[in-house]
């Protein structure tokens, strides 16, 4: 399959080669992530192919937010890492389904933790990983089932611009007290 | 301003955010409150038995066991109810939106306190289900009174509330949310951003709209909101206001971030709609779910000519 590595400054990797322009082309090949590839490294991924930026109505509010914080960091402890994953949920009641979705959370130790909570210049220097595909069966969040999986491009850019989407903490609403 | 409020609840840890706001209104407004717990849905007609809406076991709902549920929300919000003047707790077995309806209309409530899940969903699966609650988004739709919904902590206590922001699609029920928040911004002495996005997102594929036009629409829009609200502000000057071109709810969540808004008070995006037929239109749903502040749907003029 065509695979392309994305760099952690920013840059796309396809057979070796620096992508140079925006190219859409990409965005269904499996994607690798460098050592160390943070979720600055994926901003720095939007600014330098900016039509990646239009695929979610809040990267440029987030990618403002992000010029904004500092140029390094912007860590703060309480999670050790960032992973996306993939989630195929069947689900019996009322009505049966099946549903696949990707999600962006942060891991403490061995424990998965929600991050929509957190500040952008709490995460940008996490590092970013690729998690297994997570098997739910009838509700069952206890024994979940994990395989080895692969992401596209679009599915990396999609999730995280949908998960960062939710993110909103009043900030404000702490400093005033 | 509030009389009576209800808090509806799942008396589970989603609803906690929403349940600190709910007990500290009922201090600030010497309001009566009313702590309310649908506890079960019956599984068929005439059937003795319920499921339980926060086990999903087939229950029998007896008395005991409505006494039981209650004393476990008493010690679910015990630390809120230590500091508590004048609050109930009660539950009721039914499908849930509707008891919370029949509450509300039967105890004239002024206000609505909800969650907006009945359980926590990873952020990634609400693209597949219901984005809001079934139950928030019924309760909001037919709900006579305003109905507060509450997916963040909030702990700016409501009367300090400085930054309340009104978003608009000019639409009757938009005027009713208008004069609920022009109310509420009086009261608690906030200044009032009177706030409409133009929607970019209607016009027919690959047309481009020119930078005049655009600005033609903001210039309209901006003669409505003098002509429809400000007009009617009786000499109140503490307000703003600001029109913006793109994603309504990406705009007005842009808007509340950048103002550092308190509340985020709307109307059902519907226009010209019989309230009773309106459903809680997308930039609700999609401003409840991503706002960092609490966001207020009003539908119904009952509760807000009253004040």
């Amino acid at each position: 399959m065509d695979a392309v590595t994305l760099e952690k400054d920013g840059a796309i990797n396809l057979n070796g080669k620096t992508v140079r322009s925006d190219a859409l082309e990409l965005l269904s090949f499996q994607v690798a992530l460098e050592k160390g590839y943070t979720l600055r490294s994926f901003f720095e991924m939007l600014d330098k192919y900016t039509l990646f930026a239009k695929l979610n109505a809040f990267f440029p509010t987030y990618t403002e937010q992000y010029r904004s914080c500092p140029g390094q960091g912007c860590d703060t402890g309480l999670v050790d890492y960032l992973e996306f994953g993939k989630t195929v949920e069947m689900i019996g009641a009322p009505d049966k389904r099946l549903e696949i979705y990707n999600a962006l959370f942060g891991v403490h130790g061995s424990e998965a933790s929600e991050i929509k909570s957190m500040q952008l210049d709490s995460l940008l220097d996490l590092p970013l990983r690729l998690g297994r595909l997570k098997h739910i069966v009838f509700g069952d969040r206890v024994d979940i089932f994990e395989f080895d999986t692969v992401y596209t491009l679009f599915e990396l850019i999609d999730g995280i611009g949908w998960e960062l989407g939710f993110h909103a903490t009043p900030q404000h609403c702490e400093l005033r007290r | 301003m509030f009389n009576k409020i209800l808090f509806a609840t799942t008396a589970s840890p989603t609803c906690d955010n929403a349940a600190k706001v709910a007990f500290d209104l009922e201090l600030k407004w010497d309001a009566k409150l009313y702590v309310f717990h649908v506890l079960g849905i019956p599984s068929r007609g005439y059937s003795p038995f319920i499921t339980d809406v926060r086990t999903g076991e087939l229950m029998e709902p007896d008395p005991d066991y409505i006494e039981w549920v209650k004393e476990e929300m008493k010690n679910t919000y015990d630390t809120l109810l230590a500091d508590s003047e004048n609050s109930v707790i009660e539950a009721a077995v039914g499908v849930p939106y509707r008891e919370i309806l029949r509450k509300a209309r039967k105890e004239g409530i002024d206000l609505i306190i909800m969650g907006s899940h009945t359980r926590q969903e990873d952020v990634g699966a609400t693209r597949y289900r219901n984005i809001v609650g079934s139950t928030m988004q019924r309760v909001a739709k037919s709900a006579r009174c305003p109905v507060v919904i509450i997916s963040r902590p909030c702990t700016t206590c409501w009367k300090l509330f400085s930054n309340i922001v009104f978003g608009t699609d000019f639409s009757k029920a938009s005027d009713y949310a208008y004069q609920w928040a022009y109310k509420l911004a009086k009261e608690v002495g906030a200044k009032l951003h009177l706030f409409h996005a133009c929607d970019l997102n209607t016009s027919a594929a690959g047309v481009v709209i020119d930078q005049s036009e655009i600005e033609n629409q903001i210039a309209k829009a901006k003669e409505k909101i003098e002509k429809r609200y400000i007009s009617k502000m009786n000499g109140y000057d503490n307000y703003e206001m600001e029109v913006r071109e793109g994603i309504p709810y990406v705009e007005i969540l842009k808007f509340a971030r950048e103002k550092t808004g308190d509340l985020i008070v709307m109307a059902h995006h519907t226009k010209e709609v019989d309230p009773e037929e309106a459903v809680l239109g997308s930039t609700v749903e999609q401003v409840v779910l991503r706002s960092a502040c609490p966001v207020a749907s009003v539908n119904h003029p009952d509760k807000v000519a009253d004040l």
